[in-house]
């Protein structure tokens, strides 16, 4: 009887118009872009620097400053107010001003205080550039204070080359699966729900767990291939790999399809119209997005944000597929995130096969 | 003039009558603006991190001190090598480690971080503030000014990307369905062989979702303002037009759409493809678009929420006048003029 | 006098489906005509080239003497059209419905209250319901009120009856009727035969081009073998039903709050009987039915479908029934021998028994050539033979079927008639609705329900002498008039 329904569901994926070709594009464009785009690096910052001392000194230190290539260096406009003006425009976003006799005073030893304002409307760019500078200045000024810093070392665990990119791809396949397991089930059902077919197999013999594997195994096989496409296209594209077991990375991601293919099949029966599911759909996947970590540290978050995520399968989610996928975790490590996304997921397919009603 | 009003009565019933998507439309501002304004934030904040001395000294006590007393680090546990604090972090139980060395106190001493890398931005971060926090670098090198934002809140970057995102939303997702619905329920035949004209029928069907849009807007406006301590430093008027003008490019686009669109599915799918990612993704609203590749960047230049989004972000947070945003302004009012003659250029007075 | 409609050498083409070729005709004013023919004649684009809705791609037409392509705004001004669906908004009231619809056209409902006050009247009481919950009688009188209220000059009707129970189609033709000393030219199209012969002329379209233009009468006559084929024989008329009952109904209720749709209705059905439930739009046939396929739990009351209790086994009937819905029930984008695999296979067929039947029941349509075509593009009565073909193809004791011939032509509706009477041969009962009297005539016996509850039951003859009238159409008619709900 399964095998019946399952094969059903794919003729009527594959004679479908638009899904094939979604299926098959979807991967594709979210790998070639996505990470490009996912990048909260800092970079290109702009800058511009009022040189009030036009001495040796202050030139030297606006020729560091145009030779970094962390920043773009924006121009030298004449006074404060227009360097103002310049971030006003969006064409400079940082301004370092150098004080009058700056020179003079950094032979004497007096530190001179150099100006560096940044435009904090983005937080993030604001302190990483400003901090950045200020150490190239405070290199420049005094040498001595420098000394410390260059006691400071950092070594980075994991992600040794920075890669922005990296770190991004779990959370990308994160998007696919609620996407590919997530949207379509649902619009799949209230679609029968609307042509009236489902009626037709509510007084047939099928049962209920029948109906909704069928609804449900023909998307893990399009999100397990899908995620396949993506993991051979990061290895090929960008030459990033998972650093652990790959196997983990495909269990994590059956668990996760499991919830939201039963969350959809929750809303799908409890929706009469494709627009009101996909809203509501759409209000919960938004708000477990941002609350799972995927772009946002979640410590950052207030304590009862925080406190969201222990019932945020999305959260265990990117927790474990980024340390097995990044930091190369084993299956010791994300027990306890395997465990608690299985019971959510177990506890959503409950909930979803008892909502549906063949008899009401 | 009676009869449009009929026209706009009834299209504001079928959106009243629609309980559950009218929840979601108010509810959904309400919830992004809660979560964006005190839930989501990418602040240093509560770092985890792990103290590695091996002998306690004053100078290191003294600079462990600051770092717990920040709000910016959580010292979670002290040990003794570094390989206990490699391990604490490899376990998940930790983001950072700041080892002293023996030496610390004697000034040659230096300190290494060791640090969970995955997210490359956030452990450059985590070391930029342990490094200001510990060393203290002598006070008056610097004096760093943070313009707008001194806090730092995420919310002020947020809030205008919200409304970039939901306008766009609501009305160019709504007005399509709402016309595409018609289609298919066969009553856009009947409208179409009354004597109406037809540009009133799309006129009439867009008000209420201009209405409800700008109710978003002044919702949002007041959230921002009072609850999330968002600064509207410019002109409000500048920002209520400027707001309309993007409002009417969401509606001309939602028209288009529903041009092209048979079925509500179909509708749907394109807003979200064709609108909604997009939007997220390459307008600048989550991802700052100079870090993307010059080619994204090029895309980017033709998306309309970026110069809506630039434009509020100036007025509201930045406080600048008219005349600064007067480049996006003049980008979006072009666009929504190619876009609502193409919209109104496209739209059948018949059913082929 | 000018005609009101001249249609001159028209065609319109869909891609490679010529819809219409070089159709030509005249309407007079005031006229009522009729436009027949069977699904996809072309009647719909025809209509919908004369209220400006298409172009055609040759030849032209005028409305009033108006060009349907250069002067769109004066024929829009005079038409009122109804199309196929009934283009209500099911979320307004009946009376914001109407209201807006007058909007619209720059009037007033109390202007044109004239007009459409004999049609009106009937569902005003119900001015704030909203029109969603109207039963599909009312909602065409609502769908008729939108189209007139702007005192149009001519009314373009498209099926207007389609899924209606012949109560309201006769009210609706005698409300037509009363529109004539206005004036008003009436363009309809119908596949019932009583409907046409309602019609001043009438145009026969097939394949689209008018294959005759004539009195009902003579068109009827000239294309008997379409319209009135022979009557069917039943191979086994004298059957002994005195067997075991396979469906048996105690007082059987299912209340929606205060409402109740089945109002105690009890009745057995005999195994290899066709059982013919009739009623009128809204007298809970389908709840009844729903209740008995499984679907509905009752309030209250008992039953047995094929030995199992319709309360707590509802999922054993499930396994020894066919069901076949009113919407069409296949998938569209499934083809033929997809669909037959599906249900088969739902029903536990082994793959080798499904490959013969399948093959045998499509030699046995002549269907064999289209085993692969997609559902979706097959014309409405094979689908329904189809849908009917594939409800019977797991040998089930029952069949239900819930009008299976809505908006079919009189010879294909024969044709399915004779796959009924098959199905009924080998033993299968057949639990059947329909709108059409002269089906009704075919089953064994038949029930009749008015407001929930069964006012008779009978074989068609034992009915025409209970009530001393001569056909089950005036049977029918007599009783449901009697109605006092009419809701769903």
């Amino acid at each position: 009887m399964l095998r019946h329904l399952i094969r059903k569901e794919f003729l009527q994926i594959r004679r479908n118009a638009f899904l094939p070709r979604l299926i098959v594009a979807f991967p594709i464009v979210i790998m070639c872009v996505m990470p490009w785009v996912m990048n909260m690096e800092v970079k290109n910052v702009k800058v511009d620097v009022v040189d009030n001392d036009r001495s040796t000194t202050s030139q030297r230190l606006v020729h560091t400053i145009e030779a970094s290539r962390y920043f773009i260096f924006a121009g030298q406009p004449a006074s404060y107010e227009a360097a103002l003006a310049d971030i006003e425009h969006g064409r400079a976003d940082i301004a370092v001003v150098i004080p009058r006799h700056f020179g003079k005073q950094a032979f004497a030893g007096n530190a001179p205080q150099v100006l560096i304002a940044a435009n904090a409307v983005n937080g993030t760019k604001g302190s990483i550039g400003s901090a950045y500078l200020s150490q190239i200045v405070t290199v420049h000024v005094a040498p001595a204070a420098a000394s410390i810093e260059q006691h400071v070392a950092t070594l980075n665990l994991y992600n040794k080359h920075q890669n922005y990119k990296l770190y991004m791809i779990p959370a990308l396949l994160a998007i696919v699966i609620m996407l590919m397991c997530g949207f379509l089930p649902t619009l799949n059902i209230v679609g029968e729900k609307e042509a009236g077919t489902i009626e037709q197999i509510n007084v047939t013999p099928v049962t209920k767990w029948a109906f909704i594997l069928a609804k449900l195994i023909p998307y893990w096989l399009i999100a397990l291939f899908v995620i396949t496409v993506c993991l051979l296209l990061a290895w090929g594209l960008y030459g990033i790999t998972c650093q652990g077991h790959v196997a983990l990375v495909y269990l994590l991601a059956m668990l996760l399809a499991l919830f939201f293919s039963s969350f959809g099949l929750l809303i799908s029966n409890y929706s009469d119209t494709m627009q009101q599911a996909i809203f509501v759909m759409w209000f919960f996947v938004v708000m477990l997005m941002l609350l799972s970590g995927l772009f946002t540290p979640t410590r950052s978050m207030p304590s009862w944000a925080y406190s969201t995520t222990y019932v945020n399968p999305m959260h265990y989610f990117i927790d474990a597929v980024r340390t097995v996928f990044v930091r190369g975790g084993g299956f010791a490590h994300i027990a306890h995130q395997l465990a608690a996304l299985a019971g959510i997921g177990a506890a959503m397919a409950l909930w979803a096969v008892k909502s549906y009603r063949k008899n009401h | 003039m009676n009869d449009f009003s009929s026209f706009v009565l009834k299209e504001a019933k079928h959106i009243v009558r629609d309980r559950r998507t009218m929840l979601i439309l108010f509810g959904m501002p309400l919830v992004l603006m809660l979560l964006f304004g005190f839930a989501i934030t990418t602040d240093v904040r509560n770092v985890r991190t792990v103290v590695v001395t091996s002998q306690v000294d004053h100078l290191t006590r003294q600079a462990v001190d600051r770092l717990a007393a920040s709000t910016y680090f959580t010292i979670t546990a002290t040990v003794a090598t570094p390989a206990d604090a490699e391990l604490l972090i490899r376990s998940q139980k930790a983001d950072l480690a700041v080892v002293f060395s023996h030496d610390f106190a004697s000034r040659h001493g230096g300190v290494q971080f060791i640090v969970d890398g995955s997210d490359p931005n956030m452990a450059q971060q985590w070391t930029n503030y342990a490094t200001q926090t510990l060393l203290n670098p002598e006070v008056g090198l610097v004096d760093l000014k943070l313009l707008y934002n001194p806090q730092m809140r995420s919310a002020y970057n947020f809030v205008p990307a919200i409304m970039g995102m939901l306008l766009m939303l609501v009305c160019a997702m709504m007005t399509s369905i709402s016309i595409v619905r018609e289609k298919e329920k066969g009553t856009m035949e009947v409208l179409l062989v009354s004597p109406v004209k037809p540009l009133m029928i799309i006129v009439a069907k867009a008000v209420p979702y201009l209405v409800l849009a700008f109710a978003i807007l002044l919702t949002i406006l007041g959230m921002a303002r009072w609850v999330l301590d968002v600064p509207l430093n410019g002109s409000m008027a500048w920002i209520v037009v400027i707001s309309v003008v993007y409002i009417v490019l969401a509606l001309s686009l939602g028209l288009l759409i529903s041009n092209v669109a048979r079925t509500q599915l179909v509708a749907l799918l394109l807003s979200a493809m064709v609108l909604l990612m997009p939007i997220v993704m390459l307008s600048g609203m989550m991802f700052p678009v100079e870090s993307m590749p010059r080619v994204l960047q090029w895309v980017s230049a033709v998306i309309p929420p970026r110069y809506y989004i630039d434009a509020m972000r100036k007025l509201m947070i930045m406080g600048v006048g008219i005349e600064q945003v007067a480049r996006e302004v003049a980008i979006l009012v072009g666009m929504t003029l190619a876009l609502l003659t193409l919209a109104l250029k496209s739209f059948n007075n018949r059913l082929e | 006098m000018t005609p009101s409609i001249i249609v001159d050498h028209v065609s319109k083409a869909f891609g490679e489906v010529k819809a219409l070729d070089q159709v030509s005709l005249q309407v007079q004013r005031g006229e009522v005509f009729g436009l027949i023919g069977p699904d996809g004649a072309g009647k719909t684009t025809l209509m919908r080239i004369l209220c400006t809705l298409l172009k055609p791609d040759e030849g032209s037409a005028t409305v009033d003497g108006f060009d349907t392509v250069g002067q769109m705004a004066q024929i829009r001004r005079r038409v009122g059209y109804m199309p196929g669906r009934f283009s209500l908004y099911e979320d307004l009231t009946v009376r914001e419905n109407l209201e807006f619809f007058a909007r619209l056209f720059g009037t007033t409902v109390e202007a044109g209250y004239s007009t459409i006050g004999p049609i009106y009247s009937q569902i005003e009481r119900f001015g704030n319901r909203r029109a969603g919950a109207l039963s599909g009688g009312m909602k065409q009188k609502l769908a008729l009120s939108c189209a007139l209220v702007h005192k149009p000059s001519v009314l373009v009707l498209d099926e207007p009856t389609t899924g209606v129970d012949p109560v309201s189609r006769k009210e609706l033709w005698d409300m037509l009727a009363t529109l004539k000393p206005l004036g008003i030219t009436i363009v309809a199209s119908t596949p019932y035969l009583d409907e046409v012969r309602r019609c001043q002329r009438v145009a026969f379209l097939h394949q689209g081009r008018i294959q005759g233009t004539g009195s009902p009468d003579d068109i009827l006559d000239r294309f008997a073998h379409i319209f009135n084929p022979p009557g069917i024989e039943r191979a086994d008329e004298v059957q002994q039903h005195t067997a075991d009952n396979v469906i048996e109904v105690q007082h059987l209720v299912k209340a929606f709050g205060d409402f109740h749709a089945v109002d105690d209705i009890s009745f057995n059905v005999k195994r290899g009987e066709i059982f013919g439930f009739l009623g009128a739009n809204g007298a809970g046939k389908t709840t009844a039915m729903h209740m008995l396929t499984g679907l509905n739990q009752p309030t209250s009351g008992t039953g047995t479908v094929a030995g199992y209790d319709i309360r707590t086994q509802h999922e054993l009937i499930k396994r020894h029934i066919g069901y076949m819905s009113q919407r069409f029930s296949l998938y569209g984008d499934l083809t033929v021998a997809e669909n037959i695999r599906l249900f088969a296979g739902i029903y536990g067929m082994s793959d080798s028994d499904i490959e013969r039947k399948t093959t045998a029941l499509l030699d046995q349509l002549q269907f064999a050539d289209h085993r692969n075509d997609l559902v979706a593009s097959l014309p409405l009565g094979w689908k329904q033979k189809l849908a009917f073909s594939v409800s019977i193809f797991h040998e089930p004791s029952i069949v239900f079927l819930d009008e299976p011939t809505g908006g079919v032509d009189p010879a294909t509706r024969r044709q399915f008639w004779q796959l009924i009477y098959d199905a009924a041969q080998r033993g299968i009962t057949v639990f059947v609705t329909t709108h059409y009297m002269d089906e009704a005539e075919y089953c064994d016996r038949i029930s009749i329900m008015v407001d929930g509850k069964i006012r008779a039951m009978g074989t068609p003859e034992q009915l025409k002498q209970q009530f001393h009238l001569p056909d089950i159409d005036h049977v029918f008619t007599h009783l449901a008039r009697q109605a006092n709900r009419s809701s769903d």
